[in-house]
């Protein structure tokens, strides 16, 4: 299949701390800045790790009640296109021994594996995300 | 990168001991560990890893290999020892055991050791480290050798990782 035919899916290429992680685009409802966002308001320190300088924010529905919770992240890359052929799931004994649900699989970028993170469970998985408004 | 599984040499006193068995034997955590040959698809030289947020000590990493994304699991931080250091030279042992693909990382791959049934003791009565998860123990010409139940101790890890849904970084 060639280049022009794949079929490719829209990531958003974002980092927390000194790691990059990738997340379905869709995943992502805007991105801003979290400085007039109340910090109780804010999902900081995932299963990903802490930002260092909690710069970016990234707007993330959450699943079932709709609520948008803010995730914090250090920066956000951008978004790119990738083919079915670089997205990879996680190994079943990883899967399996996880602690976070959060992290779905692999996408291949520049020949490296970057974490696939699905970001409504993320923040829903984190204890202290407190709802910002109902959509 | 992949190594064939090559026979080491063996023991010519085991023949007289009754059927022999293979298995495939690592060096770690300072000896010399084996497992039932059939559960050893390949040795693999260990790639870059990439960490995993929330994962238990256990699994250091994944790799990827010929495109696809291996788990490496660490039996030193399993049972409670140091890491296995993982260089550019490190190795790993790619097993299967029940729906589990994993690779068993190791000090050194020492390969396939034949070693008669008969001939192998049991464990020592020990149920700490490692030695919960031995089933036998058995000799060739360089030593003793210790067998892991590696199904076992596959399936242990998963049980006592946190799982999915249960627990928050």
């Amino acid at each position: 299949m060639s280049a022009e035919t794949a079929e490719t899916t829209e990531i958003l290429l974002f980092q927390v701390g000194a790691r990059l992680f990738a997340s379905v685009v869709h995943d992502a409802v805007r991105i801003g800045s979290v400085r007039d966002v109340p910090a109780g308001e804010l999902v900081v320190g995932t299963a990903l790790g802490m930002p260092f300088a909690r710069e970016r924010g990234i707007v993330v529905a959450s699943h079932g009640d709709g609520a948008e919770r803010t995730l914090v992240v250090d920066h956000v890359i951008g978004v790119r296109p990738v083919t079915e052929a670089e997205l990879h799931p996680l190994p079943a004994f990883a899967a399996a021994c996880l602690a976070s649900g959060a992290v779905t699989g692999f996408v291949i970028v520049d020949e490296a594996p970057v974490l696939l993170v699905d970001l409504p469970t993320l923040v829903r998985e984190h204890p202290g995300a407190a709802p910002q408004r109902a959509a | 990168m992949s190594d064939p599984i090559a026979p080491a040499q063996g023991d010519p006193s085991t023949q007289a001991a009754g059927p022999e068995a293979w298995f495939f034997c690592l060096r770690l955590l300072g000896g010399r560990y084996a497992f039932e040959a059939p559960l050893v698809t390949e040795v693999v030289r260990v790639g870059p890893l990439t960490r995993l947020p929330a994962a238990p000590a256990f699994l250091p990493g994944v790799f990827t290999h010929r495109g696809e994304v291996l788990p490496l699991l660490d039996i030193g931080q399993l049972v409670g020892q140091a890491a296995i250091p993982i260089r550019a030279s490190t190795r790993a042992a790619l097993v299967h055991c029940g729906p589990w693909k994993v690779a068993v990382v190791s000090e050194a791959v020492e390969g396939l050791v034949a070693l008669s049934r008969r001939s192998l003791e049991p464990p020592p009565a020990e149920s700490s480290g490692v030695a919960e998860f031995l089933s036998a123990v058995g000799r060739d010409r360089l030593g003793a050798v210790a067998i892991l139940d590696l199904p076992r101790l596959v399936e242990t890890a998963r049980a006592r990782a946190v799982p999915a849904g249960s627990g928050h970084a």
